[in-house]
Order: structure tokens, then C-alpha cells, then sequence
């Protein structure tokens, strides 16, 4: 059984090399895809063993998270295979990455998402744990989804999982995959994870894009 | 009736420039049939403007047909600007698709060479 590691990147020179280099021990292959940055980061990425995609033009985070997964799913890959979603801004440790794929080579779970809630151990900006989290979470309910965390980037799936999985290029993709694999019935487990804030990350706008991405995507399908 | 005068001529003006689009081949077939229905309905509207008038008095509005006609016409627009804005993200999501077949592509290129 192979893990495969992706990481999207946009303009994150200074932390790329520290993330791959902390990822590589607890995974087989790490794909790196550099969202058409205007920094070093596909030359940094390329100093080390990572694969490196790279986007001609830039397609958010969900575009990036597509490319990776499209090229795993283009190697010769089995479906107990497992793929892990991890950010390039270091604020992911690489240490709950056992953790997060455990339920997956128990073959307890087909899809697991870490969660910043499930311990007290993330320090989250307030305005964020107590507002945006929690609009979020409603957001999702409507939808069906009930996971501690409602917007969980550290995720792991099995390669069958991802071969069924679609989502948009912008920040709704995390929503998506949380509504798809829950209408999709796939076995799903939470475990705790730890992210150390650097940056705010989303704020009340990004949410609202959020829901704006997901409306239009229906309309589009 | 000046107005009603005014308001044909400028119909024929974009009907005229249609027809040229069309025959120049500057857009296709389905986008003529639209716009050619489009600017003809609305010659006929300004020509049965009284009619209208009567119409609208008659299902018991108190405005005039011409105001009838504009607010259509807002939602009309509000309709066209959502279709277009569903195209847009179609074609957006097209984009990506491409974006994700050459960034693959480019990768392959560059083991191959490496291998070579």
C-alpha cells in the first residue's frame, strides 16, 4: 500500500522545503503542485525528491488539489492506495500525519479528516473558532454533514474514494468533499490534528465565497 | 409617435448590424436567431404600444405599458446576466481542466528527459 502526500502551493517559498522535508519520512511520494506562484516555490520544491506539478495559470487551491490527485490517479496506483490533502504554509505538522491515516490502514475508514476540534491542542483565533466555525458548521448541517471540524484541509482517502470525488477550483472544495463522501456513504472518521496559526487563513468573506462557489457549482453540474 | 419613430430606427440599426454579424460570420446561427428575435419583438412592442396600454389598463395595472415593457425588460437582463455568468464558470472550469492536462503533461516531459 503507497501514500501518496499533495501539497498545493502558492507563493510559499519560505516553507515549502521545510513542509516537504517534514512530510517525506511518513509518506512514499510527495506531490507538490505550484499554483502558478510569482515566488521560487517550484524551484525550492524541485531541490528536494517531490514531484512538482506546476499550473500555467492559477487555480486556487481546489484546482491545485485536482492536478495532484489527477496525476496519482494517472500512476499505476491501487484502489487501497492512500492520498493525503496537506497545506504548504507549515501550519499542518507533519507528525499527525500517522494519526490521520491509521483508520485507513486498519481499513476501518475510507476517508478521514483531521480535526482542530476534536483536542484542545490548536490555538485558533477567536473570531474564527467562535464565528466563522460555527457559521460553517450550519452551513454544512443544511447539507447533511455532521464532523466537528467544518472546514478540515488535512484529509485522507483511500485512491477508490478519490477516483469518485470532484470539486470545484476555489476554497468550496473542502465543503464538497465533506458533502460528497457524506452522500456518497463512504466510512468516515474524524481524528484530532494540531495546526499552529500563523495566519488568519479564511475569514468572513472567504466563507461567503464559500457558499457563493458551492451555489454556482450546482447550477453548473 | 416621435419617439415610437426614434425608437424603430434605432431597432433597425442593430437589426441591420445582426444581419451583417451574421453574414461576416462574426457569430453563429443560434446567436442570430436570438437577437433577430429579439430586436424584432421589440419593433413590434414599440409599434403596439397603445395596444399594450390597453392591455395593462384592461388586467388592472395602474402604469403604463411602456413602464410594463422596462421592468420586463430588467428582469430579461437579470436572466441573461445569470446564464452568462453560468457560462463563465463553465468555461472557467474548462480552463482548469486544461491547466491540470498540461501541468501532468509538462511533468512527464521533463521525467522522460531526465531519464534520456
Amino acid at each position: 500500500m503507497k501514500v501518496f502526500c499533495i501539497i498545493p502551493a502558492y507563493n510559499e517559498a519560505r516553507n515549502i522545503g521545510q513542509v516537504i522535508s517534514a512530510v517525506q519520512p511518513y509518506v512514499d511520494h510527495v506531490i507538490v503542485v505550484d499554483d502558478c506562484s510569482s515566488d521560487q516555490t517550484a524551484t525550492v520544491a524541485k531541490q528536494t525528491l517531490a514531484v512538482v506539478l506546476q499550473h500555467a495559470l492559477n487555480r486556487n487551491q481546489g484546482g491545485a488539489l485536482t492536478t495532484g490527485t489527477a496525476y496519482v490517479l494517472s500512476q499505476a496506483v491501487a484502489d487501497q492506495d492512500i492520498i493525503i490533502h496537506f497545506d504548504a504554509d507549515g501550519q499542518m505538522r507533519a507528525q499527525d500525519i500517522p494519526t490521520v491515516i491509521a483508520p485507513l490502514l486498519a481499513g476501518q475508514a475510507d476517508v478521514v479528516f483531521g480535526s482542530r476540534f476534536l483536542d484542545q491542542t490548536t490555538k485558533m483565533p477567536w473570531f474564527k473558532k467562535y464565528i466563522i466555525m460555527n457559521l460553517a458548521r450550519l452551513v454544512n448541517r443544511l447539507m447533511g454533514v455532521k464532523l466537528t471540524d467544518p472546514q478540515s484541509g488535512f484529509r485522507a482517502m483511500t485512491v477508490a474514494v478519490a477516483k469518485q470525488l470532484h470539486w470545484q477550483d476555489g476554497r468550496s472544495h473542502a465543503s464538497e468533499i465533506l458533502v460528497a463522501v457524506h452522500q456518497a456513504h463512504y466510512r468516515i472518521t474524524e481524528v484530532p490534528i494540531t495546526v499552529l496559526y500563523h495566519r488568519f487563513g479564511l475569514n468572513f468573506g472567504s466563507g461567503l465565497k464559500i457558499i457563493k462557489d458551492i451555489f454556482i457549482g450546482k447550477l453548473i453540474k | 409617435m416621435a419617439q415610437q419613430i426614434l425608437a424603430l430606427i434605432v431597432v433597425i440599426f442593430f437589426l441591420t448590424k445582426v444581419v451583417w454579424q451574421y453574414r461576416h460570420r462574426e457569430i453563429q446561427k443560434n446567436e442570430f436567431t436570438f437577437w433577430l428575435l429579439f430586436w424584432l419583438l421589440a419593433a413590434i412592442v414599440i409599434i403596439l404600444l397603445k395596444q399594450i396600454d390597453q392591455v395593462v389598463a384592461n388586467l388592472g395595472f395602474s402604469g403604463s405599458g411602456i413602464q410594463v415593457v422596462f421592468y420586463l425588460g430588467v428582469v430579461l437582463l437579470f436572466y441573461l446576466l445569470g446564464r452568462l455568468r453560468l457560462r463563465l464558470a463553465k468555461m472557467d472550469q474548462d480552463i482548469s481542466k486544461l491547466v491540470t492536462k498540461l501541468a501532468i503533461e509538462e511533468n512527464r516531459v521533463q521525467s522522460n528527459k531526465k531519464e534520456v
